[in-house]
């Protein structure tokens, strides 16, 4: 065997050090090799006598162990994965059972399998950086910790806690990590070898001589019941990694040995791996990964990175953008156009703050530093210093250009212009200015702080050197670009329309609000249609869908509804009422009265919650189709990507597209087809496919 | 000055706000903040330009030691730029300016933001010293049996607190508070009631006739959802009749109320100022420039007359005389002492002190200075004055002035 991955080091004092540092790599993984040789090092310490402790450090700047490495796992049998996943458990296993006390000294994502093996030492402590992240990840890849992460965890700190964490795959940096117990101590990296020497001196931990102390009739008749019906609800069944997580969890901690709740791990995951869900949501993660480095071939984004922004508007969206820039160390100018408006955006930042400081996000001293970076204006100021200005007006096109026109004067060459506008035309908006080349859109969606996605929209005067340094800019403030073409709606909001606007027609149809809705939370969308509609506001849909059937007549149109609950004020929750009647709590419960605004023309027969979610599903394949097939974006995985990033698109399936795929175009066309004979032509299939239904065709060939 | 002149470029001040009432919530350092956040987006300025941050503050918080420093770098201040806090009590926000002035004639630099800023409400009340043995000895104590011990030896007589802005308006050398230098002054020059509430009145008129034109060097504060616009100390329902029926509040037959004295407040003002040949490199236009200044001592007993001394000795150094002024701003620490002062230098009603002064708009005591600069200035432009005279008491029996010029 060639030992290269972590050295193996012993002191005078009898203090063994393994440190892991994959050769050529930036991070440490485990794959076969690395845990044969990790074995193997494990009998060296054990077979000296005179070993006082072990301590687990890695070598790399900002990465413990990442866990195993997902692109060989990816390709493994399911003979060879269940081979792998025992040798884990053997080895961390070893680990475990030494005689002598262990420290995993942390600086860096210790994820998945790089914390299991820090649970399998007696003792944990780790760097406060800002790259230090522990936890058990895997439910989020459709997997389970299988190398007794869901064993050893719920015995570090109690089932409820290590439910949350495992089932949620939370990934808590070092201070809330502390505080949850998932490491014992915080200190500078500099010193982390030198307190993990000091833990050993505490010895094994008292715990881990004993498996199971008797949690298992606390486990069976307290938790088990609450969680099992809580996880039912959320997940409706339909991510079973997330329900074995939960059995392996509770049923490993109400076994009597350590072997049979391992076995248990090992069967779940054996269970999982191979189903569509998890191949999908593995694919979804690679996807994620991909937009976080990726860039335009051969164009330079620039050689300063974007440090001073200006973001115009200071409503919801506004402030949302300039909270989120100067968390990220950003200087913002937060500009509006009177004192009023700017209070209420400094407001929303300051509330943004607050609450990131009540979920441990900042530090109290964090928060005050990232608000402080914020400079208000209720004035035109210059801006000739800002590398980015972010206009987040009104959605009104003669105020965005009124906006770029005075840009003219008052920004640098150098300066990129931003819309994050969600409906209008970049090209035209560029045309306001004498500077079309460096206009660009950058659109964040609400609320800004919790979504990932940003489109990057490109006008089709926008230079490639504009785009690229506005994709850079979205990838370091830790967002997930996707870039788009300039088209009305973009790609998300276009995708999302044709859904909406059959969820408002069949209800207008007879259904009720409650079957349309919960057919497409069966189906795996984080919220249903209507309730989504109540959210965005009746309003601000009826101006969308405005927008987009002006430009695609033959395919969009406003659902009658739509006028009908703007005329009565019935705009959502910010009325109060819409689809639903909404409290001041936050909860809902159906309009009756809405359902006396159906004009009543066209009684469908009563359709069942598939039929229903499936015509929806149909739809926005339909148009995500049509959005590969006119080149808005590069390749099908980029719609993907961007529909479950930035929609919740039931991740399990993947996407629309691999939900096409895993439906089959032939199918695909055909219910469409068969739909746009009975109920409309605007479930007319796109041709690209029909083309691929008479090829046989997939979106993803691999 | 020598080589360059030193000139202003522009300036902003949060408003002052009556200690206790609108920014009672934020610390001198918070204040001074807003003021150089708004300074540098207004102009926008490259802050990596600035040399140095100077502020003078009287009573800095004792969480933000060399509030100049927590100010500097919370505005966005680079890190390598210096920042030093300045005091000279009332004149601290002249000192801020002046040290610059002075850096930039030593060749230290040439660009600089200097202001003051003063949160009044936020001036601690302290311990006694014996209170605070007590407690040195509490947190010393290990055992529980010598914690209950050393428990035991307080009494409630300890936590009558001693108020820090009263110790802080007290001199130490004379004994004498302020209040009762400005009663000295009104009894030795038999300044009387009615003169004092009558220029007290004129100073709340004049503030609440001038709130547009003040409006212009006010930045808004942000809180709690509301933007801070105004200053809040001129009273529009302000009368005569009212101010008569105050009573004295610092010799029970004296003549000094809280209506005829300065308001204590909170607020910061910044300014940017460079020397003349920086400001054509940089594109920006000077608001005016500095021509003269000087400090003076006198009696910290009669502290009030402090003006007269500087502007005389100012007087020396340029040649200017008040006459020469289009503009005189005499700040009002009490208005008995303003009398005093104006018994020995005569100015004309129609310049002196236009749109209002302390007793109206309050002194935060270190900010106050520059407000009187950057009001002076913008005042200049606005009349298309030459010349403005700037003057203020210091407690502790000094004096400063300012000549400011506009082309």
């Amino acid at each position: 065997m060639t030992m290269q991955n972590i050295r193996l080091e012993r002191g005078d004092d009898g203090v063994w050090t393994l440190t892991f540092d994959r050769p050529n790599s930036a991070a440490n993984v485990f794959d076969r090799a690395t845990l044969e040789e990790l074995g193997a090092h494990l009998a060296a310490v054990a077979a000296d006598a005179a070993a006082r402790g072990l301590v687990l450090m890695s070598a790399k700047d900002s990465i413990f162990v990442a866990g195993v490495d997902l692109r060989v796992v990816r390709q493994m049998s399911a003979g060879d994965l269940a081979v792998f996943i025992e040798l884990g458990q053997t080895v961390f296993g070893q680990l475990a059972a030494l005689r002598i006390p262990t420290v995993a000294a942390i600086h860096g994502a210790a994820l998945g399998g790089g914390y299991e093996v820090a649970l399998a030492c007696d003792w944990r402590v780790a760097s406060p950086d800002a790259c230090t992240k522990v936890g058990l990840p895997e439910t989020k890849l459709g997997l389970i910790p299988a190398w007794g992460g869901s064993t050893r965890l719920p015995h570090l700190i109690g089932v409820p806690k290590a439910l949350d964490l495992i089932l949620a795959g939370k990934t808590p940096g070092a201070r809330p990590a502390r505080k949850l117990g998932l490491i014992d101590e915080i200190v500078p990296r500099e010193h982390l070898r030198t307190a993990a020497v000091a833990w050993l001196a505490r010895g094994k931990h008292p715990r881990s001589l004993v498996h199971s102390a008797p949690m298992n009739a606390v486990v069976d008749l307290a938790i088990a019941p609450h969680v099992r019906r809580d996880v039912e609800a959320k997940t409706r069944g339909l991510y079973p990694a997330v329900q074995k997580a939960m059995e392996a969890v509770m049923g490993g901690a109400a076994k009597w040995h350590e072997v049979d709740a391992l076995k248990r791990e090992r069967e779940a995951i054996g269970e999982l791996i191979g189903t569509e869900s998890t191949r999908n949501l593995v694919s979804l993660f690679f996807l994620q990964e991909r937009a976080k480095h990726r860039a335009l071939p051969g164009v330079s984004a620039g050689e300063r990175a974007i440090a001073c922004a200006a973001v115009i508007g200071a409503g919801v969206m506004g402030a949302g953008i300039a909270q989120w820039l100067s968390a990220r160390g950003l200087r913002v100018i937060l500009r509006d156009i009177d004192p009023t408006r700017v209070a209420a955006g400094m407001a929303t930042v300051g509330g943004l703050y607050t609450a990131g400081v009540r979920r441990r996000l900042f530090t109290e001293h964090e928060a005050r530093a990232g608000f402080s970076r914020i400079s208000p204006a209720a004035t035109e100021v210059p801006l000739r210093r800002m590398d980015l200005v972010i206009e987040a007006a009104v959605e009104k096109m003669d105020v965005k250009q009124n906006i770029f026109r005075r840009l003219d004067d008052i920004v640098s060459d150098e300066t990129l212009l931003a819309t994050n506008t969600s409906a209008l035309s970049i090209t035209e908006l560029a045309a306001a200015t004498k500077r079309p080349e460096r206009v660009i859109g950058i659109h964040f969606f609400n609320p800004v702080h919790s979504m990932q996605l940003v489109e990057v929209i490109v006008g089709r005067s926008t230079a490639p050197e504009c785009a690229q340094r506005a994709r850079r800019f979205v990838q370091r403030i830790g967002k997930l670009p996707v870039l788009v073409k300039d088209s009305p709606g973009f790609l998300v909001n276009r995708i999302l329309l044709p859904y909406l606007t059959e969820a408002a027609r069949l209800f207008e149809r007879g259904a009720s609000a409650i079957e349309v809705d919960e057919a497409m939370l069966d189906f795996g969308m984080p919220m249903g249609p209507l309730r989504l509609i109540d959210e965005v506001g009746a309003d601000i849909a009826a101006d969308v869908a405005a927008t987009l059937s002006a430009a695609f007549p033959e395919r969009m149109s406003v659902p009658a509804i739509l006028p009908g609950l703007i005329a009565a004020g019935w705009l959502g929750r910010k009325a109060g009422k819409g689809f639903y009647v909404h409290d001041a709590k936050d909860a809902w419960k159906p309009n009756d009265d809405a359902a006396n605004l159906r004009t009543g023309a066209q009684q469908v027969v009563p359709l069942s919650r598939e039929a229903l979610a499936h015509r929806m599903a149909l739809l926005m394949i339909n148009e995500a189709a049509h959005c590969l097939a006119e080149g808005l974006v590069e390749a099908p995985g980029d719609v993907d990507f961007a529909m479950v990033t930035g929609t919740g698109f039931a991740p399990f399936r993947g996407g629309p597209l691999c939900y096409a795929d895993s439906l089959g175009a032939r199918r695909v066309v055909g219910e469409l087809s068969r739909l746009a004979e009975q109920s409309g032509a605007h479930y007319q299939p796109c041709p690209l496919l029909v083309e691929m239904a008479q090829t046989g065709k997939h979106f993803y060939e691999d | 000055m020598p080589e360059s002149r030193f000139v202003v470029i522009d300036g902003c001040r949060t408003p002052f706000c009556r200690a206790g009432t609108d920014l009672a919530a934020l610390a001198a350092d918070e204040l001074g903040r807003i003021a150089v956040d708004a300074l540098l987006t207004r102009t926008g300025l490259d802050p990596a330009l600035v040399d140095e941050v100077i502020f003078g503050c009287v009573a800095q918080p004792i969480e933000a030691a060399n509030v100049a420093r927590v100010i500097a770098l919370r505005a966005g201040i680079p890190e390598s730029v210096p920042a030093v806090t300045v005091h000279r009590n009332c004149a601290s926000g002249f000192e801020a300016f002046t040290t610059a002035a002075e850096r930039l004639a030593a060749g230290r630099g040439s660009v600089f933001i200097v202001g003051g800023a003063e949160s009044m409400s936020q001036i601690p009340l302290l311990f006694q010293e014996d209170t605070a043995r007590k407690f040195l000895t509490l947190t010393k104590s290990k055992s529980a049996g010598s914690k209950l011990a050393a428990l035991s030896h307080f009494r409630l007589a300890d936590f009558i607190p001693r108020i820090g802005l009263k110790l802080g308006l007290t001199d130490p050398v004379c004994g004498l508070n302020m209040g009762e230098t400005a009663e000295l002054l009104a009894r030795e020059g038999s300044i009387t009631r009615v003169a004092q509430d009558a220029f007290a009145q004129r100073s709340h008129e004049r503030a609440v006739a001038a709130e547009a034109r003040l409006a212009e060097e006010i930045c808004p504060v942000y809180a709690g959802g509301h933007a801070i616009t105004r200053d809040n100390g001129p009273r529009t329902d302000q009368t005569p009749a009212v101010l008569a029926g105050l009573r004295p509040i610092f010799e029970k037959y004296g003549s000094v109320t809280a209506g005829n004295s300065s308001q204590v407040t909170d607020g910061a003002v910044a300014l940017l100022v460079m020397s003349e040949q920086r400001a054509v490199e940089l594109g920006f236009k000077p608001l005016g420039a500095l021509t003269a200044y000087a400090y003076a001592g006198c009696d910290p007993a009669r502290m009030g007359l402090g003006p007269i001394f500087a502007i005389d000795r100012a007087a020396k150094r340029c040649g200017l005389m008040p006459s020469d002024a289009d503009l005189v701003e005499v700040n009002e620490a009490f208005a008995a002492q303003v009398l005093a002062v104006l018994q020995r230098v005569p100015i004309p009603d129609e310049k002196l002190n236009v749109n209002g002064g302390a007793i109206a708009l309050g002194h935060p005591v270190g900010a106050t200075g520059a407000r009187l600069i950057l009001s002076s200035l913008r005042e200049l432009t606005r009349r298309g004055g030459h010349r403005a005279l700037v003057s203020l008491c210091v407690g502790g029996g000094q004096g400063a002035a300012i000549w400011l010029e506009r082309r």
